[in-house]
């Protein structure tokens, strides 16, 4: 078909006289949205493609952990809290340990130390090979999913055959660890211990899971819908990261070097050489690179781990009945999604008086009203995602 | 292994920031705390802040201190029954981390909001009105966070029930068989 020359006359002619009246509409995301990880929802104001103040809703996922834990004993708490963060539910306990080991004076031995240390490295792992899978996934790329969940998967299986939990693994014990579970009859304690063959088999599955890093990086880094849909988009600067107590590989993507595993002593990190990686502009891209290159550092930190462990007991000496005296004190860890600390009130009786929770993806979210004012509604799944947080972190 | 955090031998974080702040030292472990009057609360976290270099904001909650209470066990001392606010900021480069506390009276517990100082005070503050009852003047958004609207209560309050606790007392507290005094070591 042509185009009659007094039609193109009218076409450049014509004038938009009118102005589009675009009035503000109010767009619910969630509760129930694959990018929000649990339930999340998030109700915008949008202005035709821009969306402006947006106020997460939370407390779907609200269990009241820090009321449960007021009529709960010490060695109970354990099962709660596990389940907070149920991506990497070894590394919660960890911090909570090493409170109430430090109010009651008991330091767990070395071998018991060297077994949390790598297992909360392998709950790292595994978080983030989940935010490896989920994030590409999100800006529609599915493939990097099965090579991230797959390895995820030699990892679970590994923090299985120590623990005999994927997920909930309740391994700890005041003053160090459970004996192994797949380590023979608990009868005889001198074979509880590692099961057989779990160190060279840990040892394996890192160079897999290095092997995988690489290949993810191939996956993603050379996307060029990634790139457009990553880079510039969702930036928070540091100084803004640092006043909404945003913590973890968020504030490292935003450029500041702070790992509490470099300046806190809760599990035995000084004897490893590993790095802080650290991003330029607090971008999605730099969340995901920091993510992955994680990844590396912790294999890199297992890896050594598994070859200096020492031998010995898994278990310092504590009463039967623990009780801890009274005191309080706040031991935080570096999860992997962030600060991780207990605060606990102690009156010497058999469970804390007060449990407060700080959990890092809480306060990781709370700056979305800050990040998300006048973004484009396609970039609020990017930031979302980036994010990368489990609404059971946030709510509790 | 010692705390690396905490205001251990020679280490006087907590010196400096009780001098700094006007406020006094409070006994807890490896946990450098000071105890600020309840007037002072935002003016002296803007001076640590400013002035201590603690500028990452980590949690904000409250301890119910109090008698009798309908969950947990009863405090081995007599206590006047009162709030105790807690805020606990942090610098990010050694990880010194300070915990500021004042009490609030039990039946009137207002304090000033610190969102002016740290935004991230935001949900914290929102968190522990709903759970406590204290009130945050200056807050801009003081509405549930977690709750139902028209929730009646304050949850973390110590007379507050737990419900399930209530319809069945918890199972495990009978042992079932003696065990040894000692676990573990060999």
């Amino acid at each position: 078909m042509t185009i009659a020359p007094d039609m193109v006359r009218h076409l450049s002619g014509a004038a938009v006289s009118v102005e589009l009246e675009t009035p503000d509409m109010t767009l619910n995301i969630g509760p129930q949205h694959p990018s929000t990880h649990g339930v999340l929802r998030l109700v915008a104001k949008v202005d035709g493609e821009r969306a402006f103040d947006v106020q997460p809703v939370i407390g779907y996922m609200h269990r009241g952990y820090e009321k449960l834990a007021e009529v709960r004993n010490y060695p109970q708490i354990t099962a709660l809290i596990n389940r907070i963060d149920w991506v990497s539910g070894y590394a919660n306990e960890i911090p909570f340990m090493v409170a109430a080991e430090r109010l009651m004076g008991v330091e767990p031995p070395d071998r018991a130390q060297f077994i949390r240390l790598i297992l909360t490295e392998m709950a790292r792992i595994s978080s983030h090979l989940i935010f490896q899978a989920s994030y590409p996934l999100e800006l529609g790329a599915a493939t990097p999913l099965f090579f991230a969940l797959r390895d995820r998967e030699r990892v679970l299986d590994l923090i299985e055959s120590v623990t005999g939990g994927r997920f909930h693994p309740n391994f700890n014990r005041i003053g160090g660890v459970k004996p192994a579970v797949g380590a023979g009859p608990v009868t005889r304690k001198t074979i509880q211990d590692l099961p057989a063959g779990f160190l060279s088999e840990t040892r394996d599955a890192m160079d897999r899971v290095l092997s995988t890093a690489d290949q993810l990086e191939d996956l993603v880094a050379g996307n060029e819908i990634v790139l457009a849909r990553t880079k510039d988009i969702g930036v928070i600067p540091p100084e803004v990261a640092i006043s909404y107590g945003v913590s973890g590989p968020i504030l490292r993507a935003s450029g500041v070097p702070f790992d509490l595993r470099k300046v806190s002593d809760y599990l035995p990190y000084h004897l490893f050489d590993f790095e802080i990686p650290t991003g330029e502009n607090g971008d999605c891209w730099d969340r995901w690179w920091i993510r992955l290159e994680e990844i590396r550092q912790s294999a890199s930190i297992i890896r050594q781990a598994v070859d200096t462990i020492p031998s010995g007991p898994l278990q310092a000496k504590v009463p039967r009945i623990i009780k801890v005296p009274a005191g309080e004190i706040y031991v935080r860890a570096e999860n992997p999604k962030g600060e991780m600390g207990y605060y606990v009130v102690s009156d010497g009786g058999l469970g804390p008086y007060r449990l407060k929770i700080r959990s890092a993806s809480f306060s990781n979210i709370s700056i979305l009203p800050w990040v998300l004012e006048g973004t484009l509604v396609p970039d609020i799944i990017a930031i979302l995602g980036s994010l990368d947080f489990v609404l059971g972190d946030v709510d509790r | 292994m010692a705390g690396a955090e905490g205001p251990g031998e020679g280490n006087s974080l907590v010196d400096r920031a009780a001098e700094a702040v006007g406020g006094v030292v409070l006994e807890a472990l490896e946990t450098a705390k000071v105890g600020v009057a309840a007037d002072r609360w935002a003016e002296a976290l803007q001076t640590a802040r400013d002035d201590l270099g603690l500028s990452f904001f980590s949690w904000l909650s409250a301890v119910h201190w109090a008698n009798d209470p309908q969950v947990g066990d009863s405090l081995s001392e007599e206590v006047t029954e009162r709030f105790e606010l807690l805020c606990a900021v942090s610098d990010v480069t050694a990880g010194e981390l300070v915990v500021f506390s004042t009490d609030l009276e039990a039946a009137d517990a207002t304090v000033d909001s610190l969102i002016e100082v740290y935004p991230g005070a935001d949900w914290h503050e929102r968190e522990c009105r709903e759970m406590f009852g204290i009130t945050f003047v200056g807050h801009p958004r003081p509405e549930n966070l977690y709750l139902p609207n028209g929730f009646v209560g304050n949850p973390l309050l110590k007379s507050f029930p737990l419900l399930s606790r209530e319809v069945k007392p918890w199972p495990g507290e009978v042992d079932v068989e003696d065990m040894p005094e000692v676990m573990g070591g060999s």
